[in-house]
């Protein structure tokens, strides 16, 4: 019976010597994604007898990354590195977690607290966005009493940007409240650091002995050209992007808000293209004006994802690429165009560095520019409290996050670094681990560095095509429901089934949580017999059987670190020189054979 | 005649083959049944140690072309099929008495049927026979 196990030998052990497979490396918080599509690939086919197994695989997932069904809807950063990207598209990771989340988030609030006893310190968290909670997941359930400060009354932080076609917002509601209830963490809604008093020193005097600060990026950067302000953006009809997403998550925009207008958003990443495509569900003509060239791969390409550009593209969105903006023009106090130059480099061997050619100058007409160019920290705030340097930059140990200007202070996610929500995360994640141990008094570097090292792809006769992803045609998708489709069961199951599961058996054990084998067993080679022919390098897959001179005898080897105890080797070995340890399968089929 | 019932060993893959049923009763339904990591991993020696145990008939049964979970198991068990195949047929064996099927039944409903058919198919073979008896056969065919 389908029952998985994920204690004694089924479970997950740390990779020795630094493998894993290519997406866990790419995932920044190291997801066992080989270990749940297998198990994905292993559901029953009706979905009445499934639901109960898909809650055991999300559990499981639930441990490590209690956004998974979050990341299931925005993430998929470790399709970047699948294997079998060249073979058939990446395995669709993104939809696989999705398809869990479809059963799970139902399911979250029925689910058990942990209970966890809280006998160590307190810890403040600053912000409740995927950094600040993921740390304090992480801490309370270590047993530390974690207190969250959220600036405004909701949990998410900067999630709450994202538009609701691409993440429903109950989906993000129901995922963050079950969070902190399962984990025990108690939230102060309202309570803005460094308004009024509430600043760190009060925190430490109230008793916090350690600091978390994850406030985000809650300002718009403003538009600048050639290392000065562009004017004209306090003109009537300019807004900030970020602006726009955080009074439509509110529900204070109106569906015809832009009706009739023509608009120009100004930026080329995935922000601006939620901006963009957000506005043109608003009823608006959006134009976008990126710096950045078409051309994705080239240093100079636009940093969108290739699935914002074909939506904004589908939907009826212009793109300008390769173009900045020099001139806002307006007219009595309201905004009517812009003068925006070629674009012809973006960076250069120190960083971004935009070049621009002025004699080549395209005019755009418009009714509203929405500039979308980034965020930027509250400065003023990490300012006052004396977190910067001379330069205005945070002085913060990138590998511990602890500030060097105040040790039990430690400073994560978006305020130090922008990045996508996984990053914020791990971010949390360091974090935690820094401020335990801070609050043991451990060494705050030793044993945590960790450089991984991909697997190759396992050698295979066939190879089958990705799962297509599906989204609501452009006619009918002009509204803020999700527009993609889940998987079905069917889909999904079949989807998993295509990872080739390329990483270590250690990192997995699939097949031991679900009982299929009692352990991973390793290969043994009797020198004696060996004769060095190599049949089992032609049998083995996983380049793990190699020949190996030793003391002028060639004998074959086993790399036990690529072994997947298939035992196809010992099969192929023609002087029975190899076998597996503790394997019972012999003694089974010798029972067997004995009783007929 | 009177009645003969054939003896039939039956290897399948655990990554296709009745993962969800309840082993015991599956164990109960299908006579010398031996559920196995990969079809792949069965071994030229195994299937004719079952016949040299007295074995009239072996049934694999691995996973769907392309599904194998440690690559090309399946293929290689195919092959292994066909080969094994020509040894008995040396031996004045039927290669008929050895088969692969590679699909896919998480529940494993249909195993005791296609170890029913196959041992309907047996049986009009007969029991194994006697070395002697083969070796006529066998020279027969050889002339």
């Amino acid at each position: 019976m389908w029952k998985t196990e994920s204690k004694g030998a089924a479970r997950v052990e740390e990779a020795i010597k630094q493998l894993l497979p290519p997406c866990q490396i790419k995932c920044p918080i190291n997801e066992d994604i080989q270990r749940t599509n297998v198990l994905i690939s292993l559901l029953p086919e009706e979905m009445e007898q499934a639901r109960p197994q898909i809650i055991e695989i999300s559990d499981y997932l639930y441990e490590k990354n209690p956004f998974f069904n979050i990341c299931g809807y925005i993430c998929g950063l470790c399709e970047l590195e699948c294997n079998y990207k060249t073979k058939g598209g990446a395995i669709r990771r993104r939809l696989l977690k999705r398809f869990l989340s479809d059963v799970y988030t139902e399911h979250l609030s029925q689910k058990e607290e942990f209970g966890v006893v809280k006998d160590k310190e307190n810890v403040a968290v600053i912000g409740a966005g995927p950094g600040g909670l993921m740390c304090a997941y992480a801490l309370s359930k270590k047993g530390y009493r974690v207190t969250v400060f959220e600036a405004s009354n909701r949990l998410g932080g900067a999630l709450w940007l994202i538009p609701g076609y691409r993440l429903p917002a109950d989906v993000l509601s129901t995922t963050l409240s079950n969070l902190v209830r399962i984990a025990g963490i108690d939230v102060k809604y309202g309570a803005k650091l460094g308004e009024g008093k509430l600043t760190i020193e009060k925190l430490r005097n109230d008793g916090y002995r350690a600091v978390f600060l994850a406030k985000g990026t809650p300002y718009p950067r403003v538009l600048t050209f050639d290392g000065e302000v562009v004017e004209g953006q306090d003109l009537s009809g300019v807004m900030y992007g970020h602006t726009l997403l955080y009074e439509v998550s509110h529900g204070n925009i109106g569906r015809d808000y832009f009706e009739g207008k023509r608009l120009i958003v100004i930026g080329g990443g995935n922000v601006a293209f939620d901006v963009a495509r957000t506005a043109r569900r608003l009823g608006g003509d959006v134009t976008i004006v990126a710096l950045e060239a078409e051309d994705k791969s080239s240093r100079d390409g636009i940093p969108a994802d290739e699935e914002e550009i074909a939506g904004a593209w589908e939907e009826g969105i212009r793109i300008v690429y390769s173009h900045g903006v020099e001139r806002i023009i307006g007219e009595h106090g309201r905004f009517r165009g812009i003068s925006c130059p070629k674009c012809t480099s973006v960076f250069d061997d120190q960083g971004f560095n935009p070049k621009f050619d002025c004699t080549d100058c395209v005019s755009l007409e418009g009714d509203t520019l929405i500039i979308t160019v980034g965020q930027v920290p509250d400065k003023a705030f990490l300012q006052r409290e004396e977190l910067l340097d001379e330069k205005g930059r945070l002085i913060v140990d990138p590998f511990t996050l602890q500030s060097l200007r105040k040790g039990f202070v430690f400073v994560g996610g978006d305020v130090r670094r922008i990045g996508f929500m996984v990053e914020a995360m791990k971010e949390g994640l360091v974090a935690a681990e820094s401020i335990e141990r801070y609050l043991r008094g451990l060494d705050m570097r030793e044993g945590r560095k960790r450089d991984y090292e991909g697997y190759g792809i396992p050698v295979r006769k066939s190879y089958k095509r990705d799962v297509e992803v599906a989204w609501i045609p452009p006619e009918k998708r002009m509204h803020f429901q999700l527009i993609e489709k889940g998987l079905t069961l069917k889909e999904a199951r079949e989807e998993a089934k295509r990872c080739i599961t390329c990483g270590p058996c250690v990192s997995c054990k699939a097949c031991v949580s679900i009982g299929f084998e009692k352990s991973l067993y390793a290969v043994e080679v009797d020198v004696e017999r060996c004769s060095g022919c190599g049949i089992c390098v032609y049998a083995c897959n996983y380049d793990s059987a190699r020949l190996t001179e030793v003391e002028g005898n060639i004998i074959s080897t086993t790399d036990m670190f690529k072994c997947k105890s298939c035992g196809m080797c010992v099969v192929a070995c023609p002087s029975d020189a190899r076998k597996l340890v503790d394997d019972s399968t012999e003694k089974r089929i010798e029972r067997v054979l004995a009783v007929l | 005649m009177k009645h003969y019932e054939p003896k039939l060993v039956c290897f399948s893959c655990k990554f296709g083959w009745g993962y969800l049923a309840d082993e015991d009763e599956l164990h109960h339904r299908i006579k010398n049944w031996v559920p196995i990591i990969c079809s792949g991993k069965i071994d030229a020696i195994h299937v004719l140690e079952a016949f040299k145990q007295g074995a009239d008939g072996v049934l694999i049964l691995g996973c769907p072309e392309g599904d194998c979970h440690y690559q090309d198991g399946n293929y290689e068990a195919r092959k292994r099929v066909y080969l094994v195949q020509k040894i008995l047929g040396a031996y004045g064996i039927e290669p008929e008495r050895l088969r692969i099927e590679l699909a896919v039944d998480p529940e494993g409903k249909t195993i005791p049927q296609m170890v029913k058919d196959m041992s309907d198919a047996v049986a009009k073979l007969g029991p194994v026979k006697k070395v002697k008896e083969r070796a006529r056969t066998a020279a027969m065919a050889h002339r």
